[in-house]
């Protein structure tokens, strides 16, 4: 899919994403709920439908990205320096980008309105469909962040370059509190998300990370077995029920 | 009469909130929870046998959970249901007639956000009979600890998804164990195992909601 995106100053660029970019299906809400082998009752079925028919009008998507220098300094094995930060993401996340040139550090969100609507929904007595709508709220972001992931795959192969799996702090043992460091990477407030003093994006339907680019580098397929995190969310899950390449998506706040 | 109370567990279990609730499919036009638990009261149920057989409703409901058999919206219907009944139990539980199992504080630990979990579990803990003083996301150890201060005797429920956050819940059991030992401690959610909760000193780990649920009932709380 051939997005647009803008130079904002530098490196840092936006890229426009719209609502039918991202195409959800509800087989795909439905697979997040859990319902991979057994059937969904056909309540829900209806839920997740009017979720989605809901997100089209609450999404306010918004991506991007800053291009960086990457180093790993000589003996150490705990991180790496991204835009001249140490990046202490443990040995699980450094060992995939440590043959990296450079990083996009990224962050994307669908904006707060779909997670207003979910809580209120919750509080007012309707769990289920307050549930069904923050999951697709999940998907929905998790589908930005593949898109987003896509696009600069697509951008970094234009100039004969590679791209890894994206790696988020809170996952694969790398620490929460590093976004702060993360975020330092970017510019105030980009894409509209902030930090709480605990590490914590807002709105909460919001993904940052790290993709590591280079000629030496891919994207694999699986690399849950990699991680010593054997009762991570994500383990579970498979490529198809995520619609994307890597099943370890590290969401922050979905 | 017997067969009204069983009948509210059934709703309980279904999630057959009342009559114009369109789910379970099966039981569409059916009178739910809501109105069975107003005729039981009626004909003179006591609100115990009530609480009872809601309960039971919320424990099969559970088990199947367990046992990946239904998912996380069954389990919140099943709430919801529960949650009509209690609204007919709430005066008793006001006059004294009807006594909670005991208290539950429960929060998701200092930085993370996630609480399907943890509401899952306050709900269904609720559903057992329990009262539940819920703090939120993103929760500090000196919140928890004025909660505990609030609510003495209470049971204190962590809950957690990210795997770096299991270094906050581990700081906020060690706190809560330092200035107020005699407090039990609960932990739960994706990346914890029954290993992590000895190794951080809680009392107990949870899977699920029904083995938060197995856990407070053992405990034996006042």
């Amino acid at each position: 899919m051939n997005l647009l995106e803008t130079a904002i100053e530098g490196n840092v660029f936006e890229v426009h994403i719209k609502y039918d970019d991202l195409r959800i299906s509800r087989r795909e809400v439905e697979l997040t709920l859990g319902y991979m082998d057994a059937e969904i009752p056909p309540h829900f079925s209806g839920m997740i439908d009017d979720a989605l028919l809901e997100l089209k009008g609450r999404c306010e998507i918004k991506a991007g990205y800053r291009l960086t220098e990457v180093a790993r300094p000589p003996g150490r094995y705990d991180g790496l320096l991204v835009g001249g930060n140490f990046l202490r993401m443990d040995k699980i996340v450094t060992s995939q980008l440590k043959k990296s040139e450079r990083a996009a550090v990224f962050v994307c969100t669908i904006g707060s309105s779909m997670e207003t609507w979910a809580r209120g929904l919750m509080k007012d007595g309707d769990p289920a469909m307050g549930y069904i709508a923050d999951t697709t709220a999940s998907v929905a972001a998790e589908a930005v962040t593949n898109l987003l992931h896509d696009h600069i795959g697509e951008r970094m192969l234009s100039q004969g370059m590679r791209i890894t799996n994206r790696y988020s702090p809170g996952y694969c043992n790398w620490s929460v509190s590093e976004q702060h460091l993360l975020f330092s990477l970017l510019p105030k407030d980009f894409c509209g998300v902030t930090l709480s003093e605990s590490a914590l994006m807002s709105p909460i339907k919001s993904v940052s990370g790290v993709i590591g680019v280079g000629t030496l580098v891919r994207r694999k397929d699986y690399i849950c077995d990699r991680c010593g995190v054997k009762d991570c969310t994500y383990r579970s899950k498979r490529p198809a029920a995520t619609n994307q390449k890597t099943s370890h998506i590290e969401t922050s706040g979905t | 009469m017997n067969e009204i109370v069983e009948q509210i567990g059934v709703c309980i279990e279904r999630g057959k909130v009342n009559q114009s609730s369109p789910y379970p499919n099966d039981m569409k036009g059916q009178v739910g929870a809501d109105e069975l638990a107003k005729e039981a009261l009626g004909a003179g149920v006591g609100p115990d046998e009530i609480l009872s057989a809601c309960n039971d409703g919320m424990k099969r409901i559970g088990e199947r959970f367990s046992r990946s058999e239904v998912f996380v919206p069954e389990l919140l219907m099943a709430a919801k249901a529960m949650n009509a009944v209690m609204a007919h139990l709430k005066p008793y539980f006001q006059t004294g007639a009807v006594k909670a199992k005991g208290k539950l504080v429960i929060g998701t630990v200092a930085g993370d956000l996630h609480d399907i979990g943890k509401n899952l579990v306050a709900m269904v803990v609720e559903g057992n009979g329990w009262e539940v003083v819920d703090l939120g996301v993103d929760v500090k150890a000196q919140k928890f600890i004025d909660a505990i201060n609030k609510n003495p005797g209470c049971v204190v429920g962590l809950s957690a998804l990210l795997t770096t956050t299991m270094a906050n819940m581990m700081k906020i059991v060690k706190d809560i164990k330092s200035q107020l030992p005699s407090t039990r401690v609960i932990v739960g959610g994706a990346p914890l195992t029954q290993k992590a909760a000895d190794e951080m000193g809680a009392d107990g780990y949870a899977p699920n909601p029904q083995g938060a649920v197995a856990f407070l009932n053992s405990a034996g709380q006042v």
